[in-house]
């Protein structure tokens, strides 16, 4: 048996990545047949990414376990954590002042920059991490995932804009750009660490 | 390019996770070079070969 199935449930970061996902999917439903308003919608979206924080405990307490962990991790982890927070809260304000007050053309802009201050935290959490991470096979790792969601996301907006242009599909907002980066990353490391097991299973790994 | 690192290893009855401390790296970065999924850099090379107490080609040879 595996070591993922091995560990309980709320242990496992698939179990609070799937937490997240269902939660955001089920706000998302509610939303848009107008069963919820906005104010509730934002308050559900708070409650479903404290989910992130077991999450965060269940993914470091994985990967110090299958030897991934660094000090550069942990404190990207928590500075990612911060700013995941900071732009959910952003987001929030931002959206519920859009609905409710007419602004004129200089107060969206401001108002637009407050999810967005979180993501350049984000960002430069990144970029801190590769400067920070000491141990080389972790940085190539990141820097590969990095890719991986960056050629994501590259192939798949540029697919969508054609789609659009030939009026295939809906129009989609730029800001989607960033949480798709974020998915293909993680992609990427989840097919990183299949290819790991499955050369490990071939050569016998040490735990 | 393969390497004798899992030999050199065993021989001195040395785990993952021992070398990775004395390397100063994690434990699945001598695992990723192990298992030839990774090669490392010349620093990092030369830091293997000290703790071996032996010559890089003599840890790592070409393909």
């Amino acid at each position: 048996m595996s070591e993922a199935a091995r560990l309980p449930l709320h242990r496992r970061p698939a179990f609070w990545a799937g937490g997240i996902f269902a939660a955001f999917g089920i706000i998302s439903a509610l939303r848009m047949t107008d069963a919820i308003g906005s104010t509730t919608g934002f308050i559900l979206m708070v409650i479903a990414m404290l989910q992130i924080i077991p999450l965060t405990r269940a993914s470091l307490a994985k990967q110090r376990s299958t030897g991934h962990l660094s000090p550069a991790i942990v404190r990207y982890t928590r500075r990612f954590l911060l700013a995941s927070f900071g732009y959910m809260l952003g987001l929030g304000i931002a959206v519920t002042i859009a609905d409710r007050v007419d602004l004129s053309e200089i107060e969206s802009f401001l108002i637009a920059l407050l999810p967005v201050i979180p993501v350049l935290g984000m960002i430069w959490t990144m970029a801190r991490y590769l400067i920070e991470e000491e141990d080389e096979f972790l940085r190539h790792r990141a820097i590969m995932a990095s890719l991986f969601g960056l050629g994501g996301v590259l192939t798949l907006g540029t697919f969508w804009g054609f789609l659009e242009t030939f009026e295939v599909v809906p129009h989609i907002w730029a800001w989607w750009v960033f949480p798709v980066w974020a998915i293909g990353m993680g992609l990427g490391q989840c097919w990183m660490a299949l290819a790991d097991r499955r050369a490990n299973d071939g050569l016998g790994d040490e735990s | 390019m393969k390497n004798r690192l899992k030999v050199l290893r065993a021989e001195r009855n040395w785990s993952q996770q021992a070398l990775a401390e004395e390397l100063g790296v994690s434990r699945q970065s001598v695992n990723a070079i192990e298992t030839g999924r990774y090669d490392p850099s010349l620093p990092l090379a030369f830091q293997i070969a000290e703790v071996f107490g032996l010559a890089i080609e003599e840890i790592f040879i070409r393909e």
